[in-house]
């Protein structure tokens, strides 16, 4: 066995092999479409300068990092040659990138210099630490062996050649970069290992087999050329009401988790929003949608667009629950709707005024489950709102509950704006 | 034409990068920005794009300098941990001027923090992340219409500058769901690389031109060149000569330096007569918006600059602000980041508080008000001292934050 050589000898032989594998790729029969190699190493420089040579695309990256670069250059460069150049340091950081690289087959060829010392850390000299001495690290460490890494996770192609064999490296450097995926190759100054092709597998290189995949998408989509917005709802009509004068409209509806609020105020902003022609914004409020925890939903409308999206005020209050009236009751607006579902709240703790409307139990006679008692909810604000008509709800309903279910909510719908209008009778 | 629609912060920004011929998303999706790429993950195949689900954020950052370096428009979305791994990468694409755009979506942190509460705390870390002096843009958008406008704006600034951006989002305009007007294609100004005018042995892919970029032409097609994150010549090879690496810094600084008029972004709300005013960015910019409708009801004279480019900050903007009020509150979802900002360009002439909160909930139109009210009635016993002394308005400050942090804890703030 030859010693491993220093970084500048390698690095000028590998960039002799390299040229050789330029020559080849010119060889080919359908050179034309051979393109010369992007090289990306964490080296800084090739000595192209110095060698008078024309410059090369080069990319110095962090060490590691460029098995990551070359995964958006692959996207974007299908038939170029992404030719790494990596050391120990490489391997070390890039291990992580590495493994999802050739998990995934995508394309580039990955060389990985002094071969015969980052297979077998026992022999590696941590010649940068002590100089001439033992050192201590390398005594209790496993070896690390990428090219063994890859043969397990499939790579498309694993070798290893020789510098001291330049022409048999740069055929095997050439028909890796011809084997379609994920290719890695030892470089060793010895010839003390196996060398030549270790493992080879086939199977479809990762971005041309995405680019078949989204084909079917690309017609999808082609029927709609300029197409925005969510692709599940039928876009509505555009609206033909005149221009009328909405003041700010706050409403709050809150109860517990699986009642369907969330969907409530989809549904309620989008008949403001869309169908009424108005401005609307309703918040979401993330991790707290949780069944059976507190749940919310603030939905603000009118004819000028929405500064503060919170009902912290709100003209009307629905309350599915007990912890919702004692919470927010004390602070609606002075004349403002409260309605509160009396099976949720004792009798005791509803607020004076309160429009008592069963509202669960319609959800449960509609639908048949409970998560129906937001849909019921907005009866109640197409009969007190004024503004968001029952009409307008039940568009807006239809893009967004499943067809199946189309019939019972709406059947849900209009059982909550019955009832709260025979409330308001009564009261 | 434009026409209407319904989205949440999140599918505007997504919508938006399409828009800006985006075609290229490398992430790994954490909430509350999740459903950046799961949309994405959709609609890039839809117009030919690539998504890819990385292994973490330090491998979706490289990815897209390299997409992008391949000539793809590219962008990836996170919050405040991925972020932070995206740091060293970030940095060499500042170094290697590629553009590419970096969706923050902000909560609360440090570490994992509470990972779907809505926050602020990443303004100073997206303007100095990453390791070095260096220039950077963010832009911070308050409504889901500027959530696609500025995502349009992000790619469109990192095309003509070379130059990462970051859509500084946070989670409470990521969540919102309302109307936006989403503009038709050719109502929407797009920048797109320009391809360099020279054969490529006369090509200088980093030359040191003031105020502007070299042409990017797609790596691969012709114009081979050396990219790397050393600091270096006109070649893009390293160097360590200082008469270069100076030459490089003038540059770096006067492409963003003398191209302000482009890069800045903000609106002057109901300043002509204000006494107080509010300097105000992102989700909290629409609670500052409200509160200054009910001042204004209640005949407080309040004015709001709304803050659309975050870096770099409109600074002039901010200092005709201060001569012409007494005093300035920012509120914000951290413990006052930009606060100090405007103290700074303030140089003592308006105080300057905070309204702070950093606990998962948003800032109130009334917590904003209370302490408008507060300094203004502070102001006026104090009469001059209180806008001349820096320690009386800083006592202030915290005086605010402490009243903020009770009034967060009274049930009716709670959701």
């Amino acid at each position: 066995m030859i010693g491993a050589l220093p970084y500048a000898t390698t690095w000028h032989m590998l960039m002799e092999v390299i040229a050789r594998v330029a020559a080849l790729r010119r060889r080919h029969p359908h050179a034309a479409d051979r393109e010369l190699p992007i090289i990306l190493s964490s080296l800084p420089e090739l000595p192209e300068r110095e060698l008078g040579g024309p410059p090369v695309s080069f990319i110095h990256g962090p060490p590691g990092r460029n098995i990551a670069f070359a995964i958006g250059l692959r996207a974007a460069r299908p038939h170029t040659p992404l030719l790494l150049i990596m050391n120990a340091d490489g391997i070390t950081l890039g291990t992580n990138h590495l493994i999802h690289a050739v998990r995934r087959n995508i394309g580039m060829t990955l060389l990985l210099l002094r071969s015969e010392v980052t297979e077998t850390t026992e022999r590696q000299p941590l010649d940068r630490l002590r100089w001439g001495t033992p050192a201590y690290q390398q005594s209790i460490e496993p070896m690390a062996t990428p090219l063994e890494w890859a043969k397990a996770l499939q790579a498309a192609f694993v070798g290893r050649g020789s510098l001291l064999d330049p022409d048999g490296l740069a055929a095997l450097i050439h028909e890796a970069i011809e084997t379609p995926g994920f290719s890695i190759i030892g470089v060793t100054a010895g010839a003390n290992l196996e060398l030549g092709v270790l493992s080879r597998t086939a199977w479809p290189e990762y971005f041309t087999a995405y680019r078949q995949w989204a084909a079917s998408f690309v017609k999808l989509a082609s029927d709609e050329a300029q197409w925005h917005g969510d692709a599940r709802a039928t876009p509505p009509p555009a609206p033909t009401r005149p221009a009328r004068f909405v003041p700010r409209y706050e409403t709050l509806i809150a109860g517990v988790g699986g009642q369907g609020i969330k969907l409530a105020g989809t549904i309620l902003s989008e008949a403001a929003g869309l169908d009424e022609g108005l401005w609307a914004a309703h918040r979401g409020e993330y991790g707290s949608a949780t069944r059976g925890g507190p749940s919310r939903v603030d939905v603000v409308f009118g004819s000028e667009p929405i500064t503060y999206p919170g009902a912290d005020h709100p003209n009307l209050l629905v309350a599915l629950s007990q912890a919702a009236v004692d919470r927010y009751a004390r602070n609606v607006k002075p004349g403002a709707h409260v309605v509160a579902d009396p099976e949720q709240v004792p009798s005791s703790r509803l607020p004076a005024g309160a429009l008592p409307v069963p509202i669960v139990r319609l959800a449960r006679e509609h639908v048949g489950r409970p998560i129906a008692a937001g849909v019921v909810a907005l009866g109640c604000v197409a009969a007190l709102s004024g503004v968001v008509s029952l009409e307008s709800l039940r568009q807006s309903v239809m893009r967004h509950v499943p067809r199946r279910a189309t019939a019972k909510n709406l059947a849900a719908l209009e059982a909550g704006y019955a009832a709260t209008r025979d409330v308001m009778r009564e009261t | 034409m434009s026409r209407p629609s319904f989205m949440h912060g999140n599918q505007a920004a997504a919508e938006g990068a399409i828009a800006a011929g985006c075609r290229f998303y490398a992430g790994y999706p954490i909430t509350p920005s999740s459903e950046i790429a799961e949309i994405l993950s959709e609609r890039l195949p839809q117009v030919g794009g690539v998504f890819v689900q990385m292994e973490d954020e330090i491998a979706s950052m490289a990815a897209i300098i390299g997409a992008s370096l391949g000539g793809m428009k590219a962008a990836t979305a996170t919050s405040g941990p991925g972020f932070s791994l995206m740091q060293e990468n970030l940095g060499f694409a500042v170094a290697s001027e590629i553009p590419c755009v970096v969706i923050n979506v902000q909560r609360v942190g440090p570490s994992t923090g509470l990972p779907t509460k809505a926050a602020q705390g990443d303004v100073m870390q997206a303007r100095w992340g990453t390791h070095g002096d260096h220039p950077i843009i963010a832009l911070s958008p308050s409504s889901v219409q500027e959530c696609y406008e500025l995502a349009v704006r992000a790619f469109n600034l990192s095309e003509q500058f070379r130059t990462p951006v970051i859509l500084l989002m946070d989670g409470v305009v990521s969540a919102l769901r309302e109307k936006v007007q989403v503009p038709a294609p050719e109502e929407l100004t797009i920048i797109n690389r320009a391809e360099p005018a020279v054969p490529p042995q006369e090509y200088k892919p980093y030359a040191f031109l003031r105020g502007g970029v070299s042409p990017l032409p797609a790596f691969g097609d012709g114009y081979r060149f050396h990219v790397t994150g050393l600091l270096h010549d006109e070649y893009g090879y390293p160097t360590e000569d200082p008469a270069v690496v100076s030459a490089w810094w003038e540059h770096m600084a006067s492409k963003i330096n003398d191209n302000l008029d482009k890069i800045l972004d903000w609106d002057e709300i109901e300043l002509e007569d204000a006494e107080a005013a509010l300097v105000a960015y992102g989700g909290t910019a629409r609670a500052a918006a409200h509160a200054v409708t009910l001042a204004r009801e209640q005949g407080i004279k309040l004015g709001m600059l709304k803050v659309r480019t975050i870096w770099p900050f409109p600074e002039a903007a901010v200092r005709r602000v201060a001569a012409r009020v007494r005093h300035i509150i920012v509120p914000e979802l951290n413990y006052g980041q930009i606060r100090l900002e405007v103290e700074r360009l303030s140089a003592g002439r308006a105080a300057v508080v905070g309204v702070n909160r950093a606990d998962g909930l948003q800032i109130t139109p009334e917590q904003i008000l209370a302490a408008v009210r507060r300094h203004g009635e502070a102001a006026a016993t104090h009469g001059e001292a209180a806008a001349t002394h820096g320690e009386a308005a800083a006592t202030q400050g915290e005086a605010a934050a402490t009243q903020g942090e009770a009034a967060a804890t009274a049930p009716e703030e709670a959701p």
